[in-house]
């Protein structure tokens, strides 16, 4: 294992999340409680519809548990309403999303403005941290491209520019390469671990594909409500045997497919 | 604002809905502002005569009953009055003309006194009071009609059994808030004719325009002009020529209740049309306003994304709209609308101004919805949902 530092980033006591669905009562998680500590690169695997979405979205501060507490980056989140978390999550995270969701009339540098509109940024200041944001993803040529005139890969690699270009601590992505072909999807998983190593960003990555997973410093697999710590090597022969249930109730996977 | 950009490409993408939106709102501004115009042309024309210190003086009975001459005379002795003149309007038909222009039977002696924003050069006006068939014309009218001094002019009477020959004597002008269309000739002339025929109307007269010294009270004169009468023959009414001109637009029916009636119907049907429009550009952005949202866009941040997109449609439909009456009215002849009476017509700038409010207001309106459901909307049920 990596050493790591003391302080987690994410950090779950005794969370769990129900949702109600007319009288229906919905268990996502229960009893949950998970460390990540700072500068840690966390995969989050399971069946579809075993939680990994609401997980993020709980961690983002999107939603709320039913019980227990999120902390994030020191922040219990449960202490800040409505508007107070939306002003948090402007400056301490970045999400990053299986459609992309660019806005596609705007360029791929006014997608990447966008997050700073928020700030006091001057616009000079703003042009400064959106080339570097471009930069570092290898966009800086494509700053005037429209989302429809990029590949998917490059569309996403716009989206983790916007997600970074505000500098946050935590980078929530949910199955980043579940819409991109083998090789757009390494060369996104290339671009996180590099946020991870060089520039320190915790990351939470949601998602289908093991050869992904294996990018992670950790793989936690979330089945009926429950984190088990995965065993890489487990899932692989599972799967090299036939036996994978996971694949089949995945749908929204195609890497999953191509990796196959 | 740091928006605008965005704002402006939203706006764009929906090219043709916005388009429609726009057009709809133009059109029916267009209208709206044309009749609020009317009003207040009517309205600024009375602002602009109270300068001048003149009352109306009418019948009790209204413009309809007729006054004897003798009245002007009375007046005219009474205290803080400095001139007055009869004014009756002759209604009489040039050549082929199908409607009349503006013919008044007036006093020479007195006209230049009371109405003293025109000008009519001095040796035109000597000629003009010594000529009994002679006339006045307006400079505009006399070079649409390509009118000379000297030239004859043929009236045919429409509610008086007689015909008018008259002769340009002089050509006045006047300031851009008076009627360069008008005709000034002899009274006496005219009541000539009348008494030839054994007119009802001989002798008598519709208004007496009379000019306030400057030192005298308008109101003062004006009651005093009421006692002077009140228990005679003909009882008068005196009134500042801005009430009077007022008073026209109030004759025809209770115009300006009908006019602010019909603009709130059109304003509301318009803020439904353009509600409609925007609620389904958001509906197909929903995916887009929860991402703003995860983003850190505040719920007040989103409303005003929305209310402003409305707005900027709504103001480009009424500058479209305001835009194109100004310049209508501006470069087209208000005669050809056909509407007796009517020569000049111009769009005041607070009845522009007016239109440009209401499209402002209607862009507002029609946001409303759409802009609090957008800042209402749940991140997470937005993020789910596969358009
Ligand atoms: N807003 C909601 N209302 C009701 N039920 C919900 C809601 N959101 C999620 N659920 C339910 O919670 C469960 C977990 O959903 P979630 O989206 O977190 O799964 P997931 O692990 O991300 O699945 P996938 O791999 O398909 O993305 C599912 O059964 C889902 O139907
Ligand atoms: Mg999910």
């Amino acid at each position: 294992m990596h050493s790591l530092p003391a302080q987690p980033v994410v950090q779950l006591r005794h969370v769990s999340k129900e949702y109600y669905r007319d009288k229906l009562r919905i268990p996502v998680l229960a009893d949950t409680s998970l460390d990540i500590p700072a500068g840690e690169f966390v995969a989050v695997m399971g069946p579809s519809g075993s939680g990994k979405s609401t997980l993020l979205n709980l961690c983002a501060g999107l939603d709320r548990p039913t019980t227990g507490t999120i902390v994030v980056a020191g922040q219990d989140l449960g202490e800040l309403s409505e508007s107070q978390l939306t002003r948090w999550r402007s400056e301490h995270l970045g999400f990053i999303f299986q459609l992309y969701n660019l806005m596609p009339v705007l360029t791929a540098f006014e997608n990447v403005e966008l997050p700073l509109l928020l700030t006091n940024l001057s616009r000079r200041e703003r042009a400064r941290h959106v080339e570097t944001a471009l930069r570092i993803v290898g966009l800086e040529d494509r700053m005037h491209h429209y989302p429809r005139q990029l590949s998917g890969g490059q569309e996403q690699r716009v989206a983790i520019a916007r997600a970074i270009v505000t500098d946050p601590v935590l980078l929530l992505a949910d199955e980043p390469t579940g819409n991109l072909d083998a090789v757009a999807a390494v060369e996104v998983l290339d671009l996180l671990a590099q946020l991870n190593a060089e520039f320190g960003k915790t990351i939470v990555m949601v998602t289908h594909d093991p050869r992904a997973a294996r990018r992670a410093h950790r793989i936690l697999h979330l089945e009926k409500g429950r984190f088990e710590e995965a065993d890489i090597e487990a899932i692989e022969r599972g799967r090299s045997s036939g036996g994978d249930g996971e694949r089949r109730r995945s749908p929204r996977a195609p890497s999953a497919e191509i990796a196959g | 604002m740091k928006f605008l950009p965005y704002l402006l490409k939203n706006v764009a993408r929906h090219k043709l809905r916005n388009l429609f939106t726009m057009l709809s709102i133009g059109v029916s501004l267009f209208l709206v502002t044309l009749l609020y115009a009317y009003l207040d042309f009517q309205e600024e024309l009375g602002k602009q005569s109270a300068d001048y210190r003149r009352l109306v003086v009418t019948h009790v009975e209204g413009l309809t009953a007729l006054m004897p001459l003798a009245v002007v005379d009375r007046i005219r002795a009474l205290p803080g009055v400095k001139a007055a003149m009869p004014l009756s309007w002759f209604g009489g038909l040039y050549q082929d003309d199908k409607l009349p222009f503006a013919q008044f039977a007036t006093d020479p002696m007195q006209c230049m006194d009371v109405w003293t924003e025109y000008r009519l050069p001095p040796e035109q006006l000597l000629a003009w009071q010594q000529d009994r068939t002679g006339c006045v014309v307006g400079n505009v009218i006399a070079e649409k009609r390509g009118w000379k001094l000297g030239d004859r002019i043929v009236l045919k009477g429409t509610i008086y059994d007689c015909n008018l020959e008259l002769t340009v004597r002089g050509i006045y002008t006047g300031p851009d808030s008076g009627d360069p269309e008008m005709l000034w000739f002899h009274y006496s002339y005219f009541d000539e004719l009348l008494k030839a025929r054994r007119a009802r109307a001989a002798g008598r007269i519709g208004t007496v325009f009379v000019k306030v010294a400057d030192e005298a009270n308008l109101a003062d004169v004006a009651r005093r002009i009421d006692e002077r009468f009140a228990s005679s023959d003909t009882p008068l009414r005196a009134m500042t020529e801005q009430a009077f001109v007022q008073s026209f637009t109030e004759m025809v029916g209770n115009v300006q209740a009908f006019i602010q009636n019909t603009a709130l119907a059109v304003v509301f049907a318009l803020v439904c049309v353009a509600a409609n429009a925007m609620a389904m550009s958001l509906r197909e952005r929903v995916r887009e306003v929860a991402v703003l949202k995860a983003i850190g866009f505040q719920r007040r941040t989103i409303l005003g994304l929305v209310l402003g997109e409305a707005m900027l449609i709504a103001l480009a439909g009424g500058i479209i709209g305001v835009g194109s009456v100004k310049l209508l009215t501006t470069f087209v002849d208000p005669s050809v609308a056909g509407i007796p009476g009517l020569t000049r017509f111009y769009v005041p700038w607070n009845s522009a101004f007016t239109g440009l409010l209401l499209a402002v207001g209607v862009g507002l309106a029609s946001g409303v919805i759409p802009a609090v459901r957008a800042a209402n909307l749940s991140v997470v049920d937005g993020l789910r949902r596969v358009v």
